[in-house]
């Protein structure tokens, strides 16, 4: 017991022997310069933000209104009493998803993805992505096993507030790559 | 030189006031006072050079930036110390650190961090440098805040958020593992002649 004091007590003693840094990092007119580089980089930080935030409010105003605007543009195809009984279910399936097309023709406007991309970013785009594919493959096991056209619909609202959610992820970090 | 606690370091309050009014050289004259110090303790929490000049960049602007608020009740170097303290620990909690963290499994790697190593003219100084080094990067913070810059168990845990046993534990099982490194022939078995 004794003998392990006697050593922490050494052990103590040798680390406040260490020796010191004798100088700073860099002078004085260096820090300065670090700092109002720093303050200057926070600064574009937060107009590209702001810039962000704005254009994602623009964003889900535009997907919310081509959501409303879509039935009506785009009605789906009235089906007589008389036609058999799958083809609703064909009908469905073969509606074209007016929302999510318009959101992929802008996704395919936006710039590639930068060669340098934060991870917080990358796994998003990778989660929705694999989300989308997944939609996809229901959609397609869907159509071809005549589903519901409830169902059918669903999985293709599903898709579109996918294709949104992506498109938005998307273009923050198309800005933020272009404020860096 | 020894390590001079960053806590000890004081400034007179006539440059304190003339920093605080906008003065360049008493901003200066403070920079040349306490960075070398400030440098030493965030390289013994920290360890990596490039991370620390950040982390004492930070820290430092944050003492200009918060200047008027000193109120002079302890030295400018121990105020500047638990900003800095502040720093290197919200940079241990980061996810970024903590994923490092258990990667790198403790207790695996025995050669130490080389970028922790200060030059140093003593070999029994290197030697405490490299057993520092191979300690995990909370260890290490609690060694130093304990043995060199003076914080109670109490004071450690709240820092850390944690229980005062964890600082009791870390600093047990890291005295242990300097000891192992410091002396190799004590963790030897003994021979027994039959």
């Amino acid at each position: 017991m004794h003998d392990d004091l006697e050593q922490r007590r050494t052990l103590a003693q040798l680390l406040r022997g260490l020796p010191q840094e004798t100088a700073p990092p860099y002078g004085f007119r260096e820090f300065q310069r670090r700092a109002r580089r720093r303050a200057a980089g926070v600064r574009g930080v937060s107009v590209g933000q702001l810039l962000a935030a704005s254009v994602l409010v623009a964003l889900g105003i535009v997907a919310v209104s081509l959501r409303l605007a879509g039935p009506r543009e785009h009605p789906l195809p009235v089906v007589s009493q008389s036609a058999t009984a799958d083809a609703p279910a064909r009908a469905a399936a073969t509606a074209p998803d007016t929302g999510s097309d318009a959101l992929e023709r802008l996704l395919a406007s936006l710039p590639r993805e930068p060669a340098v991309a934060r991870v917080g970013e990358r796994a998003a785009v990778i989660g929705l992505e694999d989300r989308i594919a997944q939609v996809d493959d229901l959609l397609s096991a869907a159509r071809s096993s005549h589903a519901q056209p409830a169902r059918v619909q669903k999985l293709q609202e599903e898709r579109t507030r996918l294709v949104g959610a992506l498109l938005q992820v998307r273009y923050a970090e198309t800005l933020a790559d272009a404020s860096r | 030189m020894p390590v001079t606690r960053l806590a000890d370091t004081g400034v007179a309050d006539d440059v304190v006031a003339q920093a605080c009014a906008g003065d360049e050289s008493a901003r200066e004259a403070i920079y040349a006072a306490l960075a070398p110090a400030t440098l030493t303790l965030i390289r013994r929490m920290v360890g990596q050079r490039p991370l620390c000049e950040d982390i004492f960049q930070d820290t430092m602007m944050a003492l200009y930036e918060r200047l008027p608020q000193f109120r002079r009740e302890a030295p400018l170097g121990a105020w500047l110390r638990q900003i800095a303290i502040n720093r290197c620990l919200a940079y241990l909690r980061s996810p970024w650190q903590r994923a490092r963290m258990c990667l790198e499994a403790p207790g695996l790697s025995v050669a130490p961090d080389a970028q922790l190593v200060t030059p140093a003219f003593r070999s029994d100084a290197i030697d405490v440098e490299r057993a520092l080094a191979t300690l995990t990067p909370t260890a290490r913070a609690v060694v130093w805040m304990y043995e060199v810059e003076g914080y109670s168990h109490e004071e450690i845990a709240r820092e850390f958020g944690r229980s005062v046993s964890f600082s009791k534990s870390q600093l047990a099982r890291a005295h242990a593992r300097m000891r192992a490194w410091l002396d190799p022939q004590e963790n030897r078995p003994s021979c027994t002649m039959i």
